[in-house]
């Protein structure tokens, strides 16, 4: 019997759309006014899956999940620059990289077979998802 | 693969009829929702693909804004569900309209990045739609 539990984090960070091999002119044309320094309050859903243990009834122990989350992304990203962070080096921080450095992050400290989904908010009218390389 | 999913929101006006149905069948089979009313509508996209390596992008999230804009929310806004053109024949459901969005959506964007559509009529009911092979 598989279940999925999810622990919802917040974080707040800021960042900007730009590609350094871009001169000023098309990042600003691309990327319009998210090529400004700006930020957000961001939501992280975090789900892991797996059978429900027949001695605790839980899939994890959500507190775990806590610690790790906490340690790895949140503390890391909470009143960050994200553009500053090496996960980003290459990578505009976009909600969908985001979910794909969360992922990265994630998945060697949770197994890649526990960690279901990573779950960005950007706002509340926008969110994206992500369940690891070929899901 | 990722997932895009923006978050709309409308409000609309409307009432369950179904034309094959007498007026007391109607009145018993959809109870309150027979007779006028109105919803706070949220109406979520969901966009998949790969982030583009350069920009990170999955999609132009002002392209889809300006599309469910033009498509469906200037027509369903502060209207009568029952009178929209292109909602002909629709018998106003949560699920029935996720399907009509889906269809008057998914040709308008690119070929196979809608994943999902998703009518949230109230804080209780939530209707999803991915096409009809899904």
């Amino acid at each position: 019997m598989i279940a999925y539990s999810t622990r919802r984090f917040t974080f707040a960070a800021g960042h900007r759309y730009t590609v350094d091999a871009w001169p000023a002119e098309k990042n600003e044309r691309v990327f319009g006014r998210l090529a400004v320094p700006h930020g957000h309050n961001y939501t992280l859903d975090v789900t892991v899956r797996g059978p429900i243990d027949a001695e605790t009834g839980m899939v994890i122990d959500l507190s775990e999940v806590k610690a790790v989350v906490s340690e790895t992304v949140v503390e890391r990203f909470d009143h960050a620059d994200l553009n500053a962070d090496p996960a980003f080096r290459g990578r505009v921080p976009t909600t969908e990289n985001i979910a794909v450095v969360v992922w990265e992050l994630l998945a060697p400290k949770l197994g890649g077979e526990r960690l279901w989904q990573v779950r960005v908010w950007e706002d509340p009218t926008l969110f994206v998802d992500y369940r690891g390389p070929g899901r | 693969m990722i997932e895009l999913t923006r978050v709309y929101h409308f409000s609309a006006a409307h009432r369950l009829e179904s034309p094959m149905l007498s007026a007391e069948e109607n009145a018993r089979r959809y109870g309150p929702c027979f007779r006028p009313h109105g919803h706070n509508y949220y109406l979520e996209v969901t966009m998949r693909g790969e982030p583009d390596p350069v920009t990170g992008m999955v999609i132009d999230i002002g392209r889809v804004d300006d599309v469910v804009s033009a498509t469906v929310l200037d027509h369903v806004d502060h209207r009568t569900l029952e009178e929209v053109p292109r909602l002909g024949g629709v018998i106003t459901t949560g699920e029935s309209l996720a399907r009509a969005f889906w269809d008057l959506l998914a040709p308008a964007l690119r070929p196979g990045t809608l994943a999902r559509v998703a009518v949230v009529e109230t804080a209780k009911n939530r209707f999803e739609y991915a096409g009809e092979d899904r």
